[in-house]
């Protein structure tokens, strides 16, 4: 009872205020859009020189209007994993796990990972279409190792191919995919990062905006094994590494 | 042209709204019971009810794409993070 | 509008407000790492959904940010119902910068332990900054 005493206190204060400033209208919901917003609504298909190419505005907006601001935001997300990799930079020994979780944790485990890898891919590759992405993406394929790591144990996930080495890799194709991406309309006379005229809009009858698949493709890769190799340095017991340092 | 788009659209906008408001007051509770508690692992769990009702929140406010990032990142990758992280480092908080 | 929705709304925007000074409470006042870790977590949810609300609009019907009618009109139709598309890309970067950062601190708080033997700040400080 100690702890929602204050609880109730500050819901009750949260009424009343709420009430007081209902009836002095003074915090006022919006109803129109604003002029940016509106600029981008209405360019991003049909803009004619302007447009993007694909009839998601956030997307578009994401690795086109502003594709710079999402460049340096992978470059931050690539320099804080490798921050952390580097503190963990030590030789383990193996881990044997002494008991192993029941048989119903194990199948719907492994029925769980292959769908989350169906469906991650999916996300991925329609976010130029409808709502997903790079991001999107990356985050739902990164649980899918987590799920096989915490009900099987380590070893079964590298002998499945999936070692620290080779996710690293991975994260690094994905990222050299995205600076060729960026880079390739130069050579070809455009701007660096640019879409349109550059890049097909249509290729083989579908429409694939341009360089917006590509890129989510690529992001999809970096962020997926980025996760992926956090979690398989964070998941070694620490006993491992203390025995190491002496 | 319809009756339909003007301010407050009769009863179907008031849905939106209530159910907005309950689920920003169920993340108030809980993130307020996840800062106050002892035991770690339960203030973990707390914090993932909370990114649900934030999920929630999220998608009456027209964002998907954010739905998407955000129930993947909060629920799934920060849960799992905190638990490995208080496994190596202690599960009560003096 | 009405007086029930206006409430509704200052509801909303005042509860947000109050988790923002639970978690800053969090942040300041509890001595272990990890709850701090906690705190912050919360602290940037509170604050990407703040973003939002501010680009949202109250009418009805509303639609998310989406073309579904690749012609003139479908444009038009967008336009009448659709909420601000600019907010919600700021907001996903945001997402993913914030989370690197706190991956980063988990990372951070491990090393911390490593070498203290302890995540509590008031045993931390007893060591005077070596």
């Amino acid at each position: 009872m100690k702890r929602t005493l204050p609880l109730l206190l500050i819901l009750a204060l949260v009424v009343v205020f709420a009430y007081l400033f209902a009836t002095k209208g003074v915090i006022s919901a919006p109803t129109e859009l604003r002029p940016l917003g509106k600029f981008y609504l209405e360019k991003c298909m049909i803009g004619g020189d302007f447009a993007a190419g694909s009839p998601e505005a956030v997307t578009s907006i994401l690795w086109d209007y502003r594709g710079l601001d999402t460049l340096f935001e992978t470059s931050v997300f690539f320099l804080a994993i490798i921050g952390s990799l580097m503190l963990f930079s030590f030789k383990v020994k193996e881990v044997v796990r002494e008991q192993e979780l029941t048989l119903v944790v194990r199948s719907v485990t492994k029925i769980a990972a292959v769908m989350i890898l169906a469906v991650s891919a999916s996300i991925a590759l329609h976010g130029h279409l409808t709502p997903g992405g790079g991001f999107q993406g990356g985050s739902a394929l990164a649980v899918a190792p987590l799920l096989v790591l915490v009900a099987f144990s380590r070893k079964i996930l590298e002998t499945s191919g999936l070692s620290l080495k080779r996710a690293i890799v991975i994260r690094s194709l994905g990222l050299m995919g995205i600076l060729l991406t960026a880079l390739l309309p130069l050579t070809l006379g455009g701007y660096i990062m640019q879409n349109l005229p550059i890049f097909p809009k249509y290729i083989a009858d579908q429409l694939t905006s341009g360089s917006l698949i590509f890129y989510n493709v690529f992001e999809y890769l970096a962020v997926g094994a980025g996760f992926t190799a956090v979690f398989l340095l964070i998941s070694i017991p620490e006993k491992n590494f203390v025995e190491e340092e002496k | 042209m319809e009756e339909s788009l003007r301010p407050s659209g009769g009863k179907k906008a008031m849905i939106h709204l209530v159910i907005l408001a309950i689920s920003v007051l169920i993340g108030l509770v809980f993130s307020y019971l996840a800062i106050t508690e002892r035991d770690l692992l339960k203030a973990v769990g707390f914090s993932a009810i909370q990114a649900v009702a934030y999920a929630i929140a999220f998608y009456l406010l027209m964002a998907p794409d954010i739905v998407l990032a955000y129930v993947a990142i909060s629920v799934g990758i920060y849960s799992a993070l905190l638990i490995f992280l208080i496994r190596k480092t202690g599960r009560y908080e003096v | 509008m009405s007086l029930f929705e206006l409430f509704l709304w200052s509801f909303v925007v005042l509860a947000l407000v109050a988790t923002v000074l639970i978690s800053l409470y969090g942040i300041a006042k509890r001595p272990n790492l990890v709850k701090k870790l906690i705190a912050l977590t919360i602290l940037g949810d509170t604050a990407n959904l703040f973003v939002i609300l501010f680009g949202y609009r109250l009418i009805y019907p509303v639609a998310p940010p989406v073309l579904a009618q690749w012609s003139e009109s479908g444009v038009k139709e967008l336009l009448r119902k659709a909420v601000d598309p600019l907010p919600q890309a700021l907001v996903i970067t945001a997402i993913v910068i914030g989370m690197a950062v706190n991956i980063f601190i988990a990372f951070l708080i491990i090393q911390a332990h490593r070498l203290y033997r302890s995540v509590d700040t008031r045993e931390i400080a007893k060591y005077g900054g070596e």
